[in-house]
């Protein structure tokens, strides 16, 4: 569709792109990033034709753009660039209506009946028709870019240009117009040719993205060439790590700010945090955030987090709705639950066993209540899911060191197996197949590390920090599983 | 469908400001016929002006039949005297009147649109002084070109017009990259200042009587013209609103910058040269026949764009008709005020057009601060 061969060209002589290659297919959305002064917008200037090519070719259906005279290009081509200052009280159809420029036939130049009804299908769908008869200046900004892409979609263009049409614009502005670009692209296919300054953004609409770097393409393919974080860090200069979208198949990229590299003093591991401990729930607080891995109820996955709790419920507990009850309650007691793991066990709190090592310079605590009545052999139990007895065995294992997120889910293999292994060394056994059981149904862990001294990768068996946590996960359920023991024979 | 009812009654509203304007300019046009010293009844005036105009494009016997059919009186009727008063005195200084009227409204409102700037006209961006300069050498020096005769006097003042228009736009590029609507004014300005001062070194050098001549003449006039003057403006007038006229929907484009204009497929430097001259045409044909009259193109159209929208295909052509009436009616003011003397007319447009366009400014700042208490 749209093709650019070997194009040079700049402001002065010494041109700012030095042969830049690509092709567009019809109906793909490619999206063009860089920093600022990598020649984004000299690119996009060449192809709009507001600069000279010094040399190249920029062609569209295999037809070179130089031999278009300016209506025919633009009835192929529409430009959408950053807010524009517009004089005069134009009303906001008038404007729109200009989009019909190239389109208009006949000696006078009116608009035909065809025209009036393309505007009003553009106004339709850029739901701009409530302000038809309001004046331009008088609308917010993002109505204005919305008349400015109602503007352009009316010129029935095959290729659409944008230069960061959504600069100015919030985030559900900026969504709101991306996605109406993008259901025109799918449905009208319609070639999208797009300077993006937000990568996130570029890479949850792109097809294809390329990334410029001081005048020349350093990486062009799909929107996981994103993934690349070496290349983005060359590229902008700043720390980028690559996550996936929670939801959506697509790179999302956080960046590092530098400040926050140099932290100003090391926290006192032992003094850091405050444990809260009661009939209802037991609640470990720590100063700043660790970075945790849990399976609780609430906070689960990868965080940053402050409040460790283990809420205690009813024998016969039975909530429908687990989360928003424990919501509930953690309002009652003033715990933030946006910064908390939370968790729920039977098990009287008093039973909970807290203990503290530290082998060479790295310290673990673990707090662990305990209660087997729901044993299970996980490699031999029967697929029913009918457990309502008490006991479940809940952890959480604080660790002073700096874990990557491999070593965070190896920390967490390292507490599972230590489990296993005090279970094991106790004979608990799975009631209903009678054979030694590997935990309890509805165990839960947690792993939250301060994140000082060296980083490391990490943290399994063959590691001290994951010998550190086998061991204290495994001396507290021991003891925790004991006592809940000694509470049964009572 | 109250949406249709809205728009039909839009339509309707332009038709109306036609019809209205129209008859504007039917009704001055009939008082500045009318209102002198020497009363002519309204139905001899018609006579007069019908059999005269009929006359000179057609046969007698033709005429007999229309002055019958229309219950005219027969000009033979009509006393020599004041048939020679309205058709060559008073209906050329009408028609003239309306023709610099019109033509210096639509220029402003085609600068205006052009440069994307409330405050241009003929006169802000420097036009006028460059026609005047240039009519003024014609005049003093008694220069005439043996090719164009009378048209030389039209013809160096649009040149002159043209050339100053583009000295300004000179200093613009030199002084910044954008045409910032302050820097037009400001070089406009500057321009005019010097311009002045060349045509004081003129007058200075001249004698006392050319000197009240051209002083007379500079604050412009359409006093004891006759026909030659309409003859000589109207080729011009008609040439330079068509090409204005042709250019509304390009004039509409560019108010979105010229970038963007570009963009939906309007060929810019063309339009802007066709625009400039056609301009330029228009106001270097009216100082020539009428001197220097300002504040017709700044304030007309800004009255028309109030009633109608910025829309140009209809600010140009309601600009002719009120700008035509308009002068038509200062030019009565002029002649009426201090009668049987008469003031050039150009201080009673600066009257009446300046505190206009204050009162129009501060309206536009009220706006502007409604807008922003919105916000």
């Amino acid at each position: 569709m749209l093709k650019i061969r070997n194009l040079v060209g700049g402001y002065t002589n010494t041109p700012i792109i030095n042969g830049v290659d690509f092709e567009i297919s019809k109906g793909e959305f490619f999206v063009l990033l860089g920093p600022n002064g990598s020649g984004k917008s000299t690119i996009f200037k060449l192809i709009t034709g507001q600069l000279p090519c010094q040399k190249g070719e920029i062609s569209i259906n295999d037809k070179s753009l130089s031999s278009f005279s300016k209506l025919e290009k633009a009835k192929k081509v529409a430009v959408l660039s950053q807010e524009v200052q517009i004089s005069f009280d134009y009303t906001v159809e008038e404007i729109i209506s200009l989009g019909r420029f190239p389109h208009q036939k006949g000696l006078f130049k009116t608009l035909s009946v065809e025209d009036k009804e393309v505007i009003e299908e553009v106004m339709e769908i850029t739901k701009v028709k409530q302000y038809r008869d309001t004046q331009f200046r008088m609308i917010s900004g993002g109505e204005k870019q919305r008349v400015l892409l109602a503007k352009v979609l009316a010129q029935q263009p095959e290729v659409l240009l944008l230069d960061e049409p959504t600069n100015h614009l919030d985030i559900k502005h900026t969504f709101q117009m991306l996605d109406l670009l993008k259901e025109w692209q799918q449905t009208k296919g319609l070639t999208i040719f797009a300077i993006l300054h937000d990568l996130n953004v570029a890479a949850l609409y792109a097809d294809r993205i390329a990334l410029l770097h001081k005048g020349s393409f350093l990486d062009v393919g799909d929107v996981d060439t994103l993934r690349k974080e070496s290349q983005l860090e060359t590229v902008y200069e700043v720390k980028v790590n690559a996550q996936s979208h929670p939801t959506v198949p697509k790179p999302q990229l956080l960046m590092t700010p530098n400040h926050s590299k140099t932290k100003s003093e090391l926290l006192n591991f032992d003094t850091s945090f405050s444990i809260t401990k009661n009939d209802q729930f037991i609640h470990v607080q720590f100063e700043s955030p660790l970075r945790t891995i849990s399976n609780g109820v609430i906070g689960e996955g990868i965080q940053w987090l402050k409040h460790f709790c283990n809420f205690h419920v009813e024998k016969h507990y039975n909530g429908s709705n687990p989360k928003q009850d424990l919501q509930k309650w953690m309002e009652k007691y003033e715990i933030p639950f946006e910064q908390s793991v939370a968790m729920m066990t039977a098990v009287r709190l008093e039973d909970v066993v807290i203990v503290t090592k530290q082998i060479e310079d790295i310290k673990v605590i673990a707090v662990v209540t305990a209660g087997t009545g729901n044993a299970v052999d996980i490699t031999n139990s029967s697929l029913s899911q009918s457990h309502e007895k008490v006991g479940t065995i809940n952890s959480m294992v604080f660790i002073d060191a700096h874990f990557t997120d491999g070593a965070l889910v190896n920390g967490f293999m390292s507490a599972t197996e230590a489990k296993v292994k005090a279970l094991h060394d106790l004979n608990v056994k799975d009631p209903e197949t009678n054979t030694m059981a590997t935990s309890t149904s509805t165990d839960a862990l947690l792993l939250a590390v301060t994140q000082q001294g060296k980083e490391t990768q990490y943290a399994g068996s063959g590691t001290v920090v994951g010998k550190v946590i086998g061991q204290t996960v495994y001396e507290a359920t021991h003891k925790a599983v004991q006592k809940y023991f000694h509470r049964l024979q009572k | 469908m109250p949406n249709t009812f809205i728009r039909k009654f839009l339509t309707n509203k332009v038709l109306w400001l036609y019809v209205l304007s129209g008859g504007f300019v039917l009704c001055t046009a009939l008082l500045g016929l009318l209102i002198s010293s020497v009363t002519v009844p309204i139905p001899t005036i018609f006579t007069i002006i019908i059999t005269n105009t009929v006359n000179s494009f057609l046969d007698h016997t033709v005429n007999l039949f229309i002055t019958n059919t229309l219950h005219l009186g027969l000009l033979e009727d009509v006393p020599r005297n004041e048939e020679m008063i309205i058709w060559n005195i008073r209906f050329p200084r009408v028609l003239l009147a309306f023709c610099v009227g019109a033509s210096l409204a639509l220029a402003g409102a085609a600068f205006q649109g052009l440069l994307r700037n409330p405050l241009a006209d003929p006169y802000t961006i420097g036009v006028s002084s460059g026609a005047a300069l240039g009519a003024v050498i014609v005049i003093f020096f008694g220069i005439t070109f043996p090719v164009l005769g009378s048209f030389t006097l039209p013809t160096v003042a649009i040149i002159s017009g043209f050339v100053t228009l583009f000295i300004v736009f000179g200093l613009v590029r030199l002084s910044s990259r954008s045409l910032a609507i302050e820097t037009i004014i400001l070089a406009g300005i500057i321009i005019s200042a010097f311009i002045g001062s060349i045509i004081s070194l003129i007058i200075s050098l001249g004698d006392r009587e050319s000197m009240t001549q051209i002083i007379y003449w500079l604050y412009g006039s359409v006093a004891m013209r006759g026909w030659g003057h309409v003859q000589i403006i109207i080729p011009f007038m008609v040439f330079g609103s068509l090409m204005l006229l042709v250019h509304y929907r390009e004039l509409n484009a560019l108010a979105l910058g010229e970038e963007a204009a570009d963009h939906i497929g309007v060929n810019v430097k063309r339009s802007k040269i066709y625009i400039l001259m056609g301009a330029s045409l228009l106001t270097g044909a009216a100082v020539a026949v009428s001197g220097s009259i300002g504040f017709v193109g700044l304030v007309i159209p800004h009255l028309v764009r109030i009633v109608t929208g910025p829309n140009h295909r209809h600010v140009l052509p309601l600009s002719i008709l009120v700008g035509g009436s308009f002068l038509i009616l200062a030019d009565l003011v002029a002649r009426m005020i201090i009668a049987p003397k008469e003031l050039p007319i150009g201080i009673i447009t600066a009257l009446i057009g300046a505190p206009v366009f204050a009162a129009l400014l501060i309206r536009e700042r009220i706006g502007r601060g409604k807008k922003n208490a919105k916000d």
